[in-house]
């Protein structure tokens, strides 16, 4: 496969007409829509409609994806945009590798022991429970095993990270992905509404979705659909301290579940031809977090300026910069991750793994809010 | 999703995005493309704030 790639500067050239409509795109909506929706109150509502729906440049931007795959370009990209759309993936680790610069080693440990403690629990719950459901859902240890993961951990990620330790189809990895975006993008709607209903705090907010929310560029959404400020303690920075840390458990989790579906399998099974476990972590260990780790720690040492956190002090130009780029190029890489929501990929993902996923990934959400509610005290 | 004799790799893409939704010919490359175009970035802001 990867052999036949052409490669990426050579493919370069043939993203830039998608790269220019997704740049207009998001252009269009952070000038003249968002400003025009912050304004403008219709049926006689009482608040604005940025307000009234929780709309910002984030969900804005997935929803203009959306529409532009399903509904302008009749359920595909058409091939002159799509390598545009391609790069989305690299422009929103690219973004999480700048939101490095809102951490500090220090705000980290601060709010460390809580979220390892919170996130290991709910990855090895979530795991015991799809393995437990799989067996009485009657589904094949594959798609168990892949679920298992995807449904614990960061979603699609931990999915494909998964499928070749376990000897999955693609079959079964496209309906991990088919499940979990299809629970992830009514999350991803509904979560800003019911956090402002219960009236929680950022703080609050942000270990919610980082914890109840599968997938990486969902939970960045989720996030700013609440506020959209990128800043210390805002939701976006709880939520994506979660979520890292989340990421950073996948070596460990497809550990896990490997030992655990091999450990089912007869002798004459094992036989076949299977990565080792140990290349397999080396392999699949997402490097970019390594990129938010740096950047975590040359803001930590100071050589942004100032963050702007307890302190009261004005962030120096330098973050301030970052932080604006960054929310640039999460806008470009969301209106291209919107692109590939497809509304009929998501209809066909019915029956058995629809179900467990619907199920555990319910039950997780749902847990997470009780769980950040009854300890509401430590996230203040 | 196509290409039923792929098993977990690049083709079925990341982050909910569907087949091959990748410039590079895999996570491992993407990911450092990303550290790369962060690099940059970080290099001309603080030359520019300078």
């Amino acid at each position: 496969m990867s052999s036949e790639s052409p490669g990426f500067f050579r493919q370069l050239p043939s993203a830039l007409p998608g790269l220019v409509l997704i740049v207009i795109t998001m252009m269009i909506i952070r000038i003249w829509i968002e400003p025009w929706m912050a304004h403008t109150k219709i049926f006689g509502m009482s608040k604005p409609l940025t307000d009234a729906f929780h709309l910002n440049y984030i969900l804005l931007g997935i929803m203009s994806g959306m529409l532009y795959r399903n509904i302008i370009f009749g359920g595909k990209i058409p091939d002159m945009l799509v390598d545009g759309f391609r790069l989305s993936r690299l422009m929103i680790k690219t973004g999480i590798i700048l939101l490095g610069s809102l951490y500090t080693f220090s705000a980290i440990i601060k709010l460390g022991f809580m979220a390892i403690a919170l996130i290991s629990a709910f990855v090895v719950l979530t795991v015991i429970m799809v393995l437990w459901l799989g067996k009485t859902f009657g589904l094949d240890r594959s798609m168990t095993a892949v679920l298992a993961n995807a449904l614990s951990i960061c979603g699609v990620s931990a999915a494909v990270a998964t499928s070749p330790a376990v000897e999955a189809k693609a079959s079964h990895v496209a309906y991990a992905i088919a499940t979990i975006l299809g629970f992830g993008v009514l999350t991803m709607f509904i979560s800003p509404t019911i956090g402002h209903e219960l009236g929680l705090t950022n703080m609050q907010y942000g270990a919610w979705i980082g914890t109840g929310i599968l997938n990486t560029g969902q939970v960045l959404a989720a996030a700013l659909a609440f506020d959209p400020q990128v800043g210390p303690g805002t939701a976006l920075a709880v939520a994506e301290v979660w979520n890292v840390m989340r990421v950073i458990a996948i070596p460990f989790a497809v550990f896990a579940v490997t030992l655990w579906y091999w450990a089912g399998k007869d002798a004459v099974d094992s036989m076949g031809n299977r990565q080792s476990l140990g290349s397999l972590l080396v392999e699949k260990f997402p490097v970019f977090v390594i990129g938010f780790m740096a950047m975590v720690f040359l803001t930590s040492m100071g050589t942004f300026g100032d963050v702007g956190v307890e302190s009261g002090h004005s962030p120096s130009a330098t973050i301030m910069s970052l932080r604006v780029t960054m929310q640039w190029i999460f806008g470009f890489g969301l209106v291209g991750l919107g692109g590939f929501i497809d509304i009929d990929e998501l209809r066909q993902a019915g029956g058995a793994p629809f179900r467990l996923g619907l199920v555990v990934g319910a039950t997780k959400y749902v847990a997470a809010l009780l769980v950040v509610l009854l300890l509401k005290q430590y996230f203040v | 999703m196509a290409n039923e004799e792929k098993f977990g790799g690049e083709e079925t893409g990341d982050a909910g995005m569907g087949n091959k939704a990748s410039l590079f010919k895999d996570d491992r490359a993407e990911d450092i493309g990303a550290i790369i175009i962060t690099l940059i970035i970080v290099v001309a802001i603080v030359l520019l704030k300078k």
